[in-house]
């Protein structure tokens, strides 16, 4: 099919962000073949509603805000409390870490497998894996990060907040079950 | 500055939304307190480490050429 000129440029311009599109539609759907359905009907989509889309404005958060809302419509119906999480109470890992004596702090995170960190993102709810993954994995501005979510900085601010420390306590967990931490301060990080 | 108020700005220090008055502010409290300084070293550590673990995907060439099937 002969395509415009525009509409090509517009499409060439907007693959360029496949790859950020195509993460975070991974870690949001946790599936690599869901993962390329949603990136494809974003594409579709915002090649459909190119006009909405102002040049020199932010394209790669335009793109990610029409991804991660394809997500939330497939995503509704699901029950409040798989979406976001409860006030926990703080949970500093550093703070943590030295409680149980591994020390130095740093070398636990030296230990953690790749594939543990990436689970512990998963296994956020989807409502504070977004944030983290557009201002951790993607270095988003909390105001873009806002842009793309459609809330206040603050809402931003809040459940980055919240969502690090969930992430702290499932790495944490996670040092325990594989040994790197020995709870209740048996000591020294283990050394190769 | 005392380390509460410094401990509660890791998060915008990290994330490089700190003005340039509080970055000024909290560097001089981390030069003078180095059990600030080694958590402050801690947040930073934690997010570069979610950053490196999760940006190594990327989308198959296979879908990449779909896509550029389906949309050029
Ligand atoms: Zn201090």
């Amino acid at each position: 099919m002969a395509e415009s000129p525009a509409r090509t440029a517009f499409a060439e311009e907007a693959l360029t962000h496949l790859d950020v599109l195509y993460r975070g539609a991974l870690r949001l759907t946790r599936d690599p073949d869901q993962a390329q359905d949603l990136v494809q009907e974003a594409y579709l989509r915002a090649l459909r509603y190119q006009h909405s889309y102002q040049p020199g404005t932010n394209m790669k958060a335009w793109l990610f805000a029409i991804m991660r809302n394809l997500f939330w419509d497939r995503f509704k119906g699901s029950r409040k409390e798989d979406v976001s999480l409860d006030d926990v109470g703080e949970f500093v890992l550093y703070d943590k870490l030295r409680d149980e004596g591994a020390k130095p702090e740093a070398d636990v995170l030296d230990k953690l497998a790749a594939s543990e960190v990436v689970e512990a993102v998963e296994k956020l709810p989807p409502l504070h894996r977004e944030v983290v993954l557009l201002v951790d994995v993607e270095g988003f501005s909390y105001k873009d990060a806002a842009q793309t979510l459609g809330v206040p900085i603050g809402t931003v601010m809040s459940r980055l907040h919240r969502a690090r420390q969930q992430l702290q306590r499932s790495l944490f967990d996670y040092a325990v079950e594989s040994g790197i931490v020995h709870r209740n301060g048996t000591g020294q990080v283990p050394q190769p | 500055m005392n380390c509460n108020d410094c401990v509660e700005k890791f998060d915008r220090y990290v994330d490089r939304e700190l003005n340039n008055t509080e970055v000024l502010e909290l560097k001089l409290h981390l030069e003078g307190c180095p059990p600030c300084a080694d958590q402050y070293e801690f947040q930073a550590s934690l997010k570069r480490l979610v950053k490196v673990c999760c940006d190594k995907d990327t989308a198959p060439a296979a879908f990449r050429e779909k896509l550029r099937q389906i949309l050029l």
